[in-house]
């Protein structure tokens, strides 16, 4: 880890414009990131297979296989990567459709080149965050559920094994760490997404339900994710009695 | 872009009430139909009541001892036969004949009216669908070219704040710098293509059909291509011999062969480059001419595809235009009484385009 933390940190950027990803690449390493550059979905997730990288820079409309199907594929895959996608389109539709593939920002071309880097240093602070907080605390145990915040893996109370997302695991060490408490909606965005990126708080609500699904024996009466009304929401390990 | 939407919307309201007129009008052609034929009905229930009486009242007087004679001549409408009244046969036909007639005429008239309107429904209907259909192209033309202007524009945006930020050293200075100007001649060529492919697809473009000498055309081309081709790494031959000779219009040739040269040099620069070698020869009747290119390919079932509008193919380098180039082609070749064919073996294995115009022969010098 730390020999990783002493290299520069890499970032693929999925660009097929040349001039574009020569850009951003240039502007990267003047940063002090190293930069990899794959013209299209296919080489992306080629150089992905062999290697890995902190950050991926990903244009959506790429030719052949477009950016989301590249990230909803990494996803499935189980590679949490943090994806900052980059778009000609910045409707709010395309926004969410972006978020929702797994991506962790979103930025509408033409875009600012500071405003483009204050939010690659932000998705990267943001994981730093995850990773020393998984670090220090890498299991969470609450009702017959356990969860290992390294490798995003949960055994539920069924026995199943779980496959959490990046954003469902984040969303769970901010309620963990915050155990009892409430948490709103709102500071679990800022925590786990950093930007007003959604336009609406209810994308949270799909998160949490599905973090239910996974982990409360009665989803539709849970004990450990409750929620309070027109609040946000409090977590609680022992269960509600 | 105003003024056109102004003019949209005033046809659509003037269609619109038409539209409303119209089927007002049906119903009450409807109405009347329905009017009219229950006006007959009650005319003649009323006239076979009116006999009805006659024939009980000639029926009364003779029961009463009135002469059959002296009944009908009262009565004329009915007839004594052994003592029993009834109405005269000719009467009784005469009714239902003229009920008949009646009901056929607004049989016919009616259904004529209604036909007429029906139709005029169908044309009004028809216009609004075509036009909604237009208004949506528009739309999803506008998001497309939006769409394809924010790349180079990101691009430019992008060196410019780089420039601003960094105050680089003057040789990558001046790799921006040229990077900027290429980003300008790409949205140059596409506002180009865009005005081209408008008056393309409005049909506002007569061809002035007239020989021409295709090598010294081509030529043309070339040469304003050659120095930014050789900057790019890209080698064009031409081994046109002279004497061949197109119909075709000036105008749309030089068009024409800079698009499919430009598509050319985008495919070869998207593999670092390469050449592209242009051959001509006459063959029935007709000269083609090839573009032969060392670039990226593409799948030889996406030939057709090719031409069309915003086509974005895998490994693509379509990136570089505004996607209205080849479409521009193969309009521009259509109008010409011409062809135009792509042929590839596969990505990265090069492509061929092959432009076909019916030969001329050369124009007689006075």
């Amino acid at each position: 880890m730390s020999s990783a933390v002493a290299a520069a940190r890499e970032v693929l950027v999925v660009e097929d414009d040349p001039h574009l990803a020569a850009g951003v690449m240039e502007n990267l390493r003047a940063e002090g990131y190293a930069v990899a550059i794959a013209g299209d979905g296919e080489r992306a997730l080629e150089w992905l297979k062999q290697h890995t990288c902190a950050l991926i820079v990903l244009d959506v409309m790429l030719p052949g296989i477009d950016g989301l199907a590249v990230c909803r594929s990494l996803r499935s895959q189980g590679d949490n990567t943090p994806v900052l996608f980059l778009t000609a389109r910045g409707d709010p539709e395309d926004r969410v459709r972006g978020l929702e593939s797994g991506g962790d920002d979103y930025l509408a071309k033409p875009f600012h080149l500071e405003e483009f880097l204050s939010r690659v240093r932000a998705i990267l602070r943001r994981w730093d965050w995850y990773r020393s907080a998984a670090a220090a605390a890498a299991l969470l145990r609450f009702g017959d559920n356990e969860v290992d915040f390294r490798t995003f893996r949960a055994r539920a109370w069924s026995g199943e094994t779980q496959e959490l997302t990046e954003k469902e695991a984040m969303i769970l060490k901010v309620l963990a760490e915050h155990a009892g408490e409430i948490v709103s909606r709102e500071d679990l965005l800022e925590r786990v997404w950093g930007y007003d990126v959604f336009p609406s708080t209810r994308t949270v609500d799909n998160f949490i339900l599905r973090l239910r699904k996974r982990f409360e024996r009665d989803p539709a009466n849970p004990r450990h994710f409750l929620t309070v009304w027109g609040v946000g929401y409090r977590f609680l390990t022992e269960g509600e009695a | 872009m105003k003024a056109g939407g102004g003019r949209m919307k005033a046809t659509r309201v003037f269609q619109i009430t038409a539209l409303a007129l119209v089927a007002v009008s049906a119903v009450q052609v409807g109405w009347w139909l329905f009017d009219q034929h229950a006006y007959t009905v009650e005319k003649v229930r009323a006239a076979r009541s009116t006999y009805t009486e006659q024939v009980s009242a000639a029926q009364a007087l003779l029961d009463s001892g009135t002469s059959a004679a002296r009944v009908q001549q009262l009565l004329p409408g009915v007839v004594v036969s052994g003592g029993r009244a009834a109405l005269a046969p000719a009467l009784a036909q005469a009714l239902t004949t003229e009920e008949r007639r009646r009901t056929n005429q607004y049989a016919w008239e009616g259904s004529f009216f209604l036909l007429a309107l029906a139709v005029c429904i169908a044309v009004i209907a028809r216009a609004l669908r075509a036009e909604a259909r237009v208004l949506e192209e528009q739309d999803s033309f506008l998001a497309l070219v939006s769409h394809q202007f924010k790349t180079p524009l990101a691009s430019l945006q992008l060196s410019l704040e780089t420039l601003a930020l960094r105050t680089p050293p003057p040789e990558m200075a001046r790799t921006l710098i040229d990077r900027m100007l290429a980003d300008l001649a790409r949205m140059e060529l596409m506002v180009t293509q865009i005005l081209e492919s408008a008056r393309l697809e409005r049909g506002r473009v007569e061809l002035k059909t007239e020989p021409l000498e295709l090598a010294g055309a081509v030529a043309r081309v070339v040469a304003q291509l050659e120095e930014r081709a050789l900057k790019e790494h890209v080698h064009i031959s031409s081994d046109l011999s002279p004497g061949l000779y197109v119909a075709t219009d000036s105008l749309a040739l030089d068009v024409v062969v800079r698009n499919v040269l430009e598509n050319a040099l985008a495919a070869v620069r998207g593999t670092g480059g390469g050449n592209v070698s242009l051959s001509a020869r006459a063959v029935n009747g007709e000269v083609e001419l090839s573009v032969r290119d060392s670039g990226i390919g593409f799948a030889p079932a996406d030939g057709v595809r090719l031409f069309q509008k915003f086509t974005r193919l895998p490994g693509g380098a379509s990136h570089y235009g505004s996607g209205l180039g080849l479409f521009i082609v193969h309009r521009l070749m259509e109008l010409a009484r011409g062809r135009v064919s792509a042929h590839s073996e596969g990505l990265g294995r090069g492509a061929s385009f092959v432009l076909t115009w019916p030969a001329a022969a050369p124009e007689p010098r006075p």
